[in-house]
Formats: structure tokens, C-alpha cells, sequence
């Protein structure tokens, strides 16, 4: 989704693709530059970007650096000493949030009750933050289906055949009869004190 | 058969919806849920939404409990969680949006969406995008969502409707004719009983029979919506999409129900005030100001009885609400009458703004007010709704607001996480049950 605000943070990405390489971006590259998930947003960021006379567009429909491109942003009036730091520095932190969660709309949470992944230090009581629909790749610690439950498990691939394998002596490796129904994969543990 | 036209999609909309929405989102979160008639809301003695399963059994949406357990006895009765359906619409468009920034929320588990001009951007037909963005919402959400293609938004909704649950059709401009032979015009958007009635007596029967009238028939019998969608049951694209986050409220409305139904006037107006400090929430949210307001109240036997007040001026304060609606309150109660829910609507809203000076220190006493609601919301927003509350809804703050909460209360407000509470809980979605 296009946020208008932070169009000369974008600036300031597509600037620096410009330094690195010699070269504009092409659209795909841009999406990837200023954090898009879909190119028609970069388009239009391009396009907005062009209407204000940042960038332009050569005959092929190519991106080309435009009359302002090389300005230099003004960061606030300084009426002494150094312009105020906040602006430029904290626009390359993140929140908690942004760190733990990688696709927003398919990021869910839940709460760990068993034991079976004490060896792998999730305990019971631990939230874990897990994304939906995502593909597992081999030792990924999933969250899949089995009898009508949900289970915790390291996510194994050998060869053609997949398995679910537990961190803890306890609990024997499951082999799927049927189809493996992964619902999620754990991409963060969270455990708060109080 | 002879096409309406020979375009295909010389405009590219998409309208999606949710396949039984609220009870996907239980049975989404919980696997035991999976493959078993589930139905919501417990909380209001009727059936808000049903899974496929229980409309298989015969259950339908406003059946009390009460019939659902004699129809269909395994069907497991949630209460509604609200909180965790609105998350998951939130998510709904949001995906949608990494698409097309044009989408039309229609409602909690609806949307339109225009992709036009997107396949060369996106190196895809449309038929592949709305297919893409169907595959996301499924994978993403953890259950099934309708799509529909179309050159327009009442087509779009005849093609999501077309294959359903988890369909997917497409209905370009020159193909529209074999769709429209095959339904009924009572089943197109926007006509309603009193049309079909109409229309029967001119023989017309389906929808195709309604493309084929001709434009002066339709302009001379029919009123504008009607040749709108006749227009567009030929392809043309005319209802635009209304495009942002819901934004433009023309009214305001708090509903609730409480169990058991009661006759205690004072217990009754406590509920009505609660609705209205909500409404009030909300239209200060909105900065809108309301007018007019009616009040409502249900019996126990679904008759509702309700009055309409003007407000000497817009307000967004509870207390001039409840001021002004308290002699039509004690009006409209009777009792000798049990009731089970009241409501408030706010109308007339317009933007709010107190500049106006007058004679009788109005303007001071809005200026208090509004001082002394911003206060309160601030309260709000940091520890939670219902932190301060007007003295008049004590009563319905105090007890809960269904007989037996807990059996009442949403899964997800008793599973608390460390650190929530009771008034505020984390902005994701939860999976439920054990995870061993």
C-alpha cells in the first residue's frame, strides 16, 4: 500500500540505488527497493514521484533520475548548530513489531501448552508468533494438524517424505498417513515476565 | 444466442466474499471445529452465521438456539467474538490491497476491488490476478473466500455468488448473456420483491429477459437505480466503487441484547445509556456531530418500539443524549413488558464545530465538554473502554451483560495472554486449543 508520507524516505532508497549501481531501478527492482509487495504500487509511487519532478521516464518508459532528483531534502529550518538528528537517523529503526513480524496479515499468535519442544527452548506458557500459509522449509519448527489438534514440531524433509519430529526424548517422530496439514510456520518465541 | 456485448473487461471488478465468515474464523483457529456444523452467536439467542456444515443441516441465519439444537444437534453454538472478526476483515483488505490500492469495504466480509489497467504492471490476465489474490486470502486467513470477475460491480456480484463456497468465475462482457439466461432477476443485487413482482407481469423472468428490455421501457417504468442496473446487466460500468476505509458514516448505530430480558425501568435505561456512551465513542472518533437520534427498545417477543428526538443542536456528548431522549425513554417503556435489547441511532451527523457564540453560554458549556470528553477519551484509549462512564449506565456496567458471561464471553477475552487484561488484549488473531 502507497503511504504518500514517506515519499522522501522512498526518495532517500531509490537515491541510494542510484549511488550503488550508476543506474536507475526498473519497476521491479523498485518494488523491491522501497519494500513493495506489488509492482502496481511502486508504479504509482514512480508515477507520483514524476508528477513532482523527482524522476522521469525516458521514450522506452524507463526510469530516469528527474530535475529535482539530485536536491537535497530540506530537513527543517536550523536556526543554530546541527539540525536536529531525529528525522534522518530514526528512519532506519524499526519497531518490535516490524523486527518480529515479517507478513502482517498473516502473522497469528498462540500459546504453547506441551512439552515437546523443551529441547529446542520453548517452553509451555511461551506465546509464539506464527505465519499462516507460509511454505516450511526442512528443521522450520511448524505448527501443524493432527487429530483435530493443534502440535508444535520441527518440520524434517528427507528427500520426497516428510516428518514431524518433536525436541524432546519423550515423543516418538509422527509420520503422516495421509496428507501433512501445516497450518503455520513459528517465526519468533515470545515469553514475558511480569 | 446473441451477446449484450463484445467487449470483455473494458473494466476489470472483482467483488470477494468471505465464505461464512464468522464461523470460518472459528473454525480457522480451531481444528476441532473443522468438518462440524458450528454456529455463532450464542450471546443473542440467534444464529449469526452458520459453516457450511450447519446450513447442510438446515440452519439458517436469525434461527433462535433454541431450534438450532432440535435441527441440528452436534451443531456447536459459539458466542460471537467481534474483536477477532474485525482483525481478520482488517487482514481481508488489507491483502487485497497489495494488489489494487481501489477497494470498496463493503461490509465485515465483503469487498469490490478494480483491477483495470494492472495486467501489464503486474504481468498478469485478470482472470490470474483475481485467482493470485483468492490464494492469498485462503492461504493467509485459513479458510475459503467467493470471487467474482466481471466488467462491473453488479456482474461481479452475480459471479462470486455463481460458484460458492470457495468459488472462482469469471464473467466477461460477451459471455454475460449465458450467465443471465441461467438466474432468476430476483436474485440480482438490488432488485427486491416489489420489482420482481413488476417484472413478472411483463413476463420478464430472468435476468437475461431484464437486459433485453429496451432502454425507453426501462426509463419509462422503472426509477433510476433500476435502469442503472439494467445498464450494467449490459455490461456497462456505471456504480462506481466507493474507495477508503469506511469513512463516511450517515449513521450511527449501537445495538445490544441483554439476557435475562428484564422489566427494570431503571436497569433498561442503563442498558440505553450504554449505547449511547458507545455511539458517542464512536461519533467522536468519526469528529462528527449528530442531530437527531432515535431510541428503540425489544421485547422479549422481537417487537421493537422506538421514538426519534431533535437535538436543539449537533452534539457528540452522551449527556446531552441522554438528556434529551430520557422523557421519550419514559414513554416508550412499558412495564408490564419484558425487553432483551436497546438501541440508539444517531442521525443527521454533520462535521463537528462548536466556533458559534451565543447568548446563553452554550458555547462555554459545549467548550467544557468537549474538555472534559477529551479527557475521557485519553482515559479510554490508555486503560481500556468503560474506564469512566456516566453514572446513569452504572447498572449496566455492574452486572454482566449476559446471564453467565462466561458461557457468553468469546474464548479469546478468557484465554487471556501475560500482560493483557480484561479491557485490552494484543491485536492479532489467536490460535485456539491445546498445542502440544
Amino acid at each position: 500500500m502507497l503511504v504518500y508520507m514517506n515519499l522522501q524516505e522512498h526518495l532517500a532508497k531509490i537515491r541510494a540505488f542510484y549511488r550503488s549501481h550508476k543506474r536507475m531501478p526498473s519497476y521491479s527492482e523498485l518494488t523491491a527497493v522501497v519494500g513493495f509487495r506489488s509492482t502496481n504500487a511502486a508504479y504509482k509511487l514512480a508515477t507520483r514521484l514524476m508528477d513532482q519532478g523527482w524522476l522521469e521516464k525516458d521514450a522506452a518508459g524507463k526510469l530516469l533520475p528527474g530535475p529535482h532528483f539530485h536536491t537535497v531534502p530540506v530537513l527543517g529550518t536550523v536556526t543554530a548548530g546541527f539540525p536536529s538528528p531525529a528525522e534522518e537517523e530514526l528512519a532506519d529503526t524499526m519497531s518490535l513489531d516490524e523486527y518480529l513480524i515479517t507478513n502482517k496479515e498473516a502473522t497469528y499468535i498462540l500459546k504453547v501448552n506441551g512439552e515437546s519442544m523443551m529441547g529446542a527452548g520453548i517452553l509451555p506458557g511461551d506465546m509464539l508468533l506464527v505465519e499462516r500459509g507460509a511454505e516450511p522449509r526442512d528443521s522450520d519448527i511448524v505448527i501443524a494438524q493432527v487429530d483435530r489438534e493443534w502440535t508444535i514440531k520441527f518440520f524434517r524433509k528427507r528427500g520426497r517424505m516428510v516428518f514431524l519430529e518433536a525436541a524432546h526424548q519423550d515423543f516418538k517422530p509422527i509420520y503422516p498417513t495421509e496428507e501433512l496439514k501445516i497450518a503455520a510456520v513459528v517465526r519468533a518465541v515470545i515469553r514475558k515476565y511480569t | 444466442m446473441e451477446p449484450l456485448t463484445l467487449s470483455t473487461f473494458p473494466r476489470a471488478i472483482v467483488h470477494i466474499d468471505g465464505d461464512a465468515f464468522f464461523a470460518s474464523c472459528e473454525q480457522s483457529r480451531r481444528p476441532k471445529l473443522q468438518g462440524r456444523p458450528v454456529v455463532t452467536g450464542k450471546e443473542r439467542g440467534i444464529a449469526a452465521s452458520m459453516s457450511y456444515e450447519a446450513k447442510a443441516r438446515g440452519v439458517v441465519r436469525g434461527m433462535r438456539i433454541a431450534e438450532i439444537r432440535k435441527v441440528c444437534p452436534e451443531a456447536v453454538i459459539l458466542p460471537s467474538d467481534y474483536e477477532t472478526y474485525s482483525l481478520l476483515s482488517k487482514r481481508f483488505f488489507a491483502i487485497v490491497r497489495r494488489y489494487t490500492p481501489d477497494v470498496e469495504e463493503y461490509s465485515i466480509d465483503e469487498c469490490f476491488a478494480d483491477l483495470t489497467g494492472l495486467r501489464r504492471p503486474l504481468r498478469m490476465n485478470y482472470f490470474e490476478i483475481a485467482a493470485r489474490i483468492k490464494k492469498e486470502l485462503d492461504a493467509e486467513l485459513g479458510f475459503t473466500f467467493s470471487v467474482g470477475l466481471a466488467p462491473n460491480k453488479v456482474v461481479a456480484k452475480i459471479a462470486s455468488k455463481w460458484v460458492k463456497p470457495s468459488g472462482l468465475t469469471a464473467i466477461p462482457g460477451k459471455e454475460l448473456h449465458r450467465y443471465l439466461a441461467k438466474l432468476p432477476v430476483e436474485k440480482v443485487w438490488g432488485i427486491g420483491p416489489n420489482t420482481t413482482a413488476f417484472l413478472q407481469k411483463h413476463d420478464i423472468r430472468t435476468a437475461l429477459e431484464f437486459a433485453r428490455a429496451s432502454e425507453d421501457w426501462v426509463k419509462k417504468f422503472l426509477s433510476k437505480p433500476f435502469f442503472h442496473i439494467w445498464q450494467e446487466l449490459n455490461g456497462q460500468y456505471v456504480f462506481e466503487l466507493a474507495i477508503g476505509e469506511h469513512e463516511t458514516y450517515y449513521t450511527i448505530q449501537k445495538v445490544k441484547t441483554f439476557r435475562p430480558a428484564s422489566s427494570d425501568r431503571a436497569f433498561v435505561l442503563a442498558q440505553l445509556a450504554k449505547n449511547i456512551e458507545n455511539a458517542c465513542i464512536k461519533i467522536r472518533k468519526h469528529k462528527l456531530a449528530a442531530q437527531r437520534v432515535v431510541i428503540f427498545l425489544r421485547t422479549q417477543e422481537f417487537r421493537d418500539f422506538g421514538l426519534e428526538v431533535e437535538l436543539s443542536g449537533p452534539t457528540q456528548f452522551p449527556n446531552d443524549i441522554l438528556h434529551a431522549v430520557t422523557p421519550a425513554f419514559e414513554n416508550l417503556f412499558d412495564s408490564s413488558a419484558a425487553y432483551r435489547a436497546s438501541g440508539v441511532i444517531l442521525l443527521k451527523l454533520t462535521e463537528a464545530y462548536y466556533g458559534q457564540l451565543d447568548l446563553f453560554g452554550e458555547a462555554i458549556r459545549m467548550q467544557r465538554l468537549s474538555n472534559l470528553y477529551e479527557s475521557v477519551d485519553t482515559l479510554r484509549e490508555k486503560y481500556g473502554k468503560h474506564t469512566v462512564f456516566l453514572g446513569a449506565s452504572f447498572l449496566a456496567h455492574k452486572s454482566a451483560q449476559h446471564d453467565g458471561e462466561r458461557g457468553h464471553l468469546p474464548e479469546r477475552r478468557r484465554e487471556l495472554l501475560p500482560g493483557e487484561t480484561a479491557r485490552k488484549r494484543l491485536g492479532i488473531p489467536m490460535f485456539m486449543g491445546e498445542v502440544q
